[in-house]
């Protein structure tokens, strides 16, 4: 039998800066044609293998490293980056931190510039990879105005056309929506099918499941916990841990105690007011150039007790939108309002005591040197008592499950533990209504579930909105769901009303998932969307 | 992401006409020429061949608006100010001749604030806005008009190495993602109450309190080079000579513009030689001061 294209032995490795090992002692053999999916929490140790593997550590980061990567036989040690990198392409999480070129024919070419091609051959190439992923019409194309799918399928080809034997993907599905997600994966299957050995590092283990990877491994605390075929994981693998098919969380979720019910916003119950809206929405238009218009009359209003999911493509203006309500971008036409007042009227200050923003990035807005400073900030800039933000700050790292990281300073933590203490930061500041973007993105599925339920069930607020790619996450927290497409509001209302119409659902670049079909299945029994744990005992 | 400037092609743009090495050499020998004289009658050609090049960028008025303004508003602001204090014209004129003088009816510590307007200063003022400037609109529309794509190349053409021609072109388009990654940031302060305008405080207090905004932008810009240099390493950059995949060819129009450009500057030269060139007063306006 010919000898594995990788062989891991006995790989250790911890950072400089740090205590304790980030891998330890980890050895596997991964085979032409094969893909080998790694899974494991946030902070597991699934991106310094891939850099132990792809040679940034020890090149770019230094610390104790042992044991041994061997490429087609070779120890790798010896080797300089520019060899590692024509046996073995990486693609990173976040499709922009790589993509380099600001035209796509560019980016796609700076691996073989590099290596000093001929410039013929260049061309060739180039033109032989876009082909194979089917983006030839994007070749021209300035890399900054492409979609998060097409961003992603770029970065791919920048790797593909330097036809390295060996493909690393390190969570590329995070920032994609469901259509452009299933379409990288289709193709990375493809890949595999043509002999290209594929280590893919994903947390979305459902979809990932859909290209039938061959091998799962699945990691804990550096270590590996499990390595082996895909039936096998489900039972060794806590179904709380790993995002499963929801077929398989209900067989297994028979056998235990069904999950407490959830109080959703138990705040705006207690609210005694009138039902009048707490933002409303006026034929809202805007574009960031006068020529073109990224909202078209957008009308709704965002009642108490609202939960609602904020779904569609890449690109369709959902954070644009949101933007609106913290009054960050002031529409070009029609009116939004926030409690009733003018958004035009109102200094973002002002209604973030209404309405608290968490932004996708958290390194955008980290910069205390304590977790605990960082998140008495916001309340400290709306003048809150000094006792009451003390009780502020740590209930929000209940919340988030970080109340040992209180005297931790937040840009030291993991981008999962960062995530949160954004997250922290704006419950802190106990807005009354909480906007979140993309929430789950780049967190493992245990952590993102926990903070989902302790977030809905906050008693401060009166509304929550969140913009998602995850369907699920609709399925099973939204009480309302909104579908923006091309800047204009596609759907509004009960999930099982919006998400019950697949054709509607693919226009908008959403992927039905099995949860969603199993509730959809069992709504005249239920008469309203539950999770799977929950279904398993109806 | 880096960001690239908001360069597109544009119509009988005379700048886009050229090669972008051409332009780069022509801009510097204007930069350096314009530099060299404090005198009107050497300044003002300059001040035209500017204009002329702005008219004819193809740069519309809402596109360069902003940054027109702003350029504009701190050249006339900088202006101002070494005219009200007499500083920077100070090395170029040794003599002053008084028009009028304004004194404080009040004095502070026995010192009485005094403006005293003269000709000189009046002059320089003016000598100063024309020639920064003309620096000014010749830099601002670079960026408009010179394709991103082709920053490496160009550098790559001027004779520098691969690493510096690269690192060039990064460096171009860091400015774009720094304002676009600084902007972010404060959106995401803003919405958690923060306001810059209200910032009160010492110096020290007001410095501390940009934290917020210094730390997050300085952080993101050093992780963001970061992912630059491993999406680099990854694909085998500076491992030995590169293949440019863009290919700039000089035309005719391109070797007259190196001329007229290495000509601007070396008759710049030539004249500082001499001795012409030297901070100039109209005799007129001394006359207007009884000089």
């Amino acid at each position: 039998m010919p000898e594995a294209p990788l062989i891991v032995e006995k790989l250790s490795f911890r950072y400089r800066d740090r205590q304790g090992l980030a891998i330890d002692h980890i050895s596997f053999a991964a085979n032409p044609g094969e893909i080998l999916l790694i899974a494991g929490a946030s902070g597991c140790g699934k991106t310094t293998l891939i850099r132990c593997i792809n040679g940034l550590i020890p090149r770019s980061y230094k610390g104790e490293l042992s044991g041994r990567v061997l490429v087609f036989g070779e120890d790798t040690s010896t080797w300089k980056l520019s060899q590692i990198s024509q046996k073995i392409g990486t693609v990173l999480q976040d499709p922009e931190r790589q993509i380099l070129g600001t035209r796509v024919l560019n980016e796609v070419a700076f691996g073989l510039e590099n290596l000093g091609m001929p410039r013929q051959e260049i061309f060739k190439r180039v033109d032989e990879t876009l082909s194979y992923l089917s983006i030839s019409h994007l070749r021209d194309r300035e890399t900054f105005n492409l979609s998060g799918g097409e961003k992603q399928m770029v970065a791919l080809a920048g790797v593909l056309a330097m036809r390295p034997s060996i493909l690393l993907l390190d969570e590329p599905l995070a920032s994609l929506d469901p259509a452009s997600a299933r379409d990288t994966l289709d193709t990375v299957r493809a890949l595999a099918d043509g002999g290209m050995t594929v280590l893919l590092i994903e947390h979305r283990v459902e979809d990932v499941l859909r290209i039938r990877p061959e091998r799962v491994m699945f990691m804990t605390d550096g270590q590996v916990r499990y390595l082996g075929n895909l039936p096998g994981l489900s039972k060794v693998v806590n179904y709380r841990e790993v995002k499963l098919p929801a077929e398989d969380i209900i067989e297994r979720a028979k056998a235990d105690p069904p999950p407490a019910e959830i109080k959703i916003l138990p705040g705006a119950a207690s609210v005694k007011s009138g039902n009048e809206a707490l933002v409303r929405f006026e034929n809202v238009g805007f574009g960031y150039e006068p020529e073109t218009e990224v909202l078209h009359g957008i009308n709704l209003e965002v009642k108490r007790g609202d939960v609602i999911a904020v779904l569609g493509p890449n690109g369709a203006g959902k954070t644009t939108f949101v933007k609106h309500a913290i009054g960050l971008l002031k529409p070009k036409s029609g009116r939004v309002f926030v409690n009733g007042v003018d958004t035009k009227e109102s200094s973002v200050a002002q209604i973030a005591s209404t309405l608290g923003y968490v932004f996708q990035s958290p390194s955008h807005m980290l910069f205390a040197p304590t977790v605990r400073e960082e998140l008495a900030f916001g309340p400290s800039n709306l003048k809150h008592p000094k006792d009451q933000i003390e009780q502020e700050v740590k209930a929000a790292l209940r919340i988030v499950n970080l109340s040992d990281k209180e005297k931790d300073p937040p840009l030291a933590l993991s981008f999962g533990q960062q995530k949160r203490v954004s997250i922290a930061a704006v419950l802190a500041m106990r807005s009354r209504i909480l906007v979140m973007d993309e929430p789950t993105a780049g967190q493992d599925y245990q952590n993102y579930m926990n903070f989902m339920d302790s977030i809905l069930q906050l008693p401060g607020f009166e509304a929550i909105l969140f913009i998602t790619h995850d369907v699920d996450l609709a399925v099973i927290y939204a009480n309302r769901v909104l579908l923006i497409a091309d800047g204009r509001l596609m759907a509004d209302g009960k999930p099982q009303d919006v998400l019950r119409d697949f054709d509607r659902l693919k226009a908008c670049h959403l992927v039905p998932s099995s949860l969603l079909a199993l509730n959809l299945k069992r709504l005249p029994q239920t008469g309203r969307f539950l999770r799977a744990e929950a279904l398993a005992h109806i | 992401m880096i960001v690239a400037w908001r360069f597109r092609k544009r119509e009988k743009s005379l700048i886009q006409w050229f090669d972008p090495r051409a332009w780069i050499i022509f801009y510097l020998c204007f930069l350096f020429s314009t530099l060299a004289s404090w005198d009107i009658r050497f300044l003002l050609p300059f001040f035209l061949i500017s204009i002329i090049v702005l008219l004819t960028s193809g740069v519309t008025w809402h596109e360069m608006r902003r940054a027109f303004l702003f350029i504009v508003g701190f050249v006339f602001f900088f202006s101002i100010l070494t005219f009200l204090t007499g500083r920077g014209g100070t090395e170029v004129y040794k003599t002053e001749h008084l028009i009028r003088q304004f004194k404080a009816s009040f004095s502070i510590l026995g010192w009485t604030p005094t403006l005293d307007i003269t000709v000189e200063r009046a002059w320089f003022g003016v000598c100063q806005f024309v020639r920064v400037f003309s620096i000014a609109v010749m830099t601002i529309l670079i960026p408009y008009s010179l394709d991103p794509a082709l920053y490496g190349i160009t550098f790559k053409g001027l004779r520098l190495p691969d690493n510096i021609a690269y690192a060039m072109d990064l460096t171009m388009r860091f400015i774009p993602t720094f304002g676009r990654d600084f902007q972010l940031t404060m959106d995401a302060q803003r919405a958690r109450g923060y306001e810059l305008e209200k910032i009160s405080g010492g110096l020290i207090e007001q410095v501390r309190k940009l934290g917020p905004l210094m730390v997050p932008v300085t952080i993101h810009a050093i992780m963001g080079s970061e992912d630059i240099i491993d999406a680099m390493d990854l694909r085998a950059f500076g491992v030995g000579v590169r293949t440019w995949l863009d290919q700039l060819t000089y035309h005719r129009r391109d070797r007259i513009l190196v001329a007229f450009g290495v000509f601007l500057l070396v008759g710049s030269l030539v004249v500082g030689f001499l001795g012409y060139g030297k901070f100039w007063v109209p005799p007129e306006l001394l006359r207007l001061a009884g000089g």
